[in-house]
């Protein structure tokens, strides 16, 4: 099975993959709209944004603990961030 | 190849350590397990552990992250499976139900553990919390559940389920807290949300 190099969400369905294609590497969660894949600034603000709506953690926190996970993943590895 | 082989068993001695690792951090503790006793119930030398964990801290984090690797692997094959609200709240406590050990020590030592081991937990929640929300969306478009912000919804039953875990050994002494509590728990939490 794969795993979103991205956020690493495990994809099992065709909706987990952007626009249904199971070529992509990355989850329907981390594209665009256009389907390629979002930067690693739009992919941190929609993670943090995630976080707080749906456990309501101060936005700071949040944004370090996405950075943490983010910096986990094969998509971000030669990211240098702040 | 000697070489390869060599590697294969390097790979498969800091497997050992590392699943030893997770059982006895699970059974006495993540910040008060000894490497001693790590390596003796992984079979192999005190200084073994170091030659695959330079410290102690790297076993833990290594442990951590292992173990929230396999756990929300497991609640996103649960959670994912569809359905409302009460499935969703189900599946998560057949998840934790499954690493109840394990996940009982990182909830009541996060505050003393490391911010890496704190951001795997809120990765783990994140897993849980993400499956519930959309659950909680459509259940609230529907009108079956009250038009309650979807964190209160997800931290109130974490909330209700860490106090379980967090007095285990008063609620359930020597069992498991969510095997016995788990349904009272999901039938009254379903009872707070739905709507009236």
């Amino acid at each position: 099975m794969k795993v979103c190099i991205a956020c690493g969400m495990p994809m099992q369905e065709k909706s987990d993959f952007p626009n249904g294609d199971t070529n992509k590497d990355y989850c329907a969660h981390c594209a665009r709209p256009d389907g390629s894949m979002q930067s690693y600034e739009e992919k941190l603000a929609s993670y943090t944004a995630f976080i707080v709506r749906a456990q309501g953690l101060d936005r700071q926190a949040a944004c370090a603990a996405a950075r943490s996970a983010m910096a986990k993943l094969p998509a971000w590895e030669n990211v240098h961030t702040r | 190849m000697p070489g390869t082989k060599r590697q294969e068993q390097k790979k498969q001695t800091r497997s050992r350590i590392l699943e030893a690792a997770i059982e006895q951090f699970a059974k006495q503790g993540l910040t008060t397990t000894s490497t001693v006793a790590i390596a003796e119930a992984a079979h192999v030398a005190h200084g073994t552990v170091f030659a695959h964990f330079s410290t102690q801290e790297e076993l833990l984090s290594a442990a951590i992250e292992e173990f929230g690797k396999r756990i929300n692997q497991r609640l996103h094959e649960l959670a994912g499976a569809g359905g409302g609200v009460r499935e969703v709240l189900a599946a998560h406590l057949k998840g934790l139900t499954e690493h109840e050990a394990f996940y009982t020590r990182m909830i009541t030592e996060a505050r003393l553990l490391p911010e890496e081991a704190r951001n795997t937990l809120i990765m783990i929640q994140s897993t849980a919390s993400f499956h519930l929300s959309e659950a909680v969306e459509k259940e609230i478009t529907a009108g079956s559940i009250q038009p309650l912000p979807v964190h209160l919804v997800f931290n109130g039953w974490v909330g209700l389920v860490h106090y379980y875990l967090a007095n285990s050994d008063l609620f359930a002494p020597g069992g498991s807290v969510l095997e016995r509590y788990g349904h009272e728990l999901l039938q009254y939490y379903m009872t707070l949300i739905k709507a009236r």
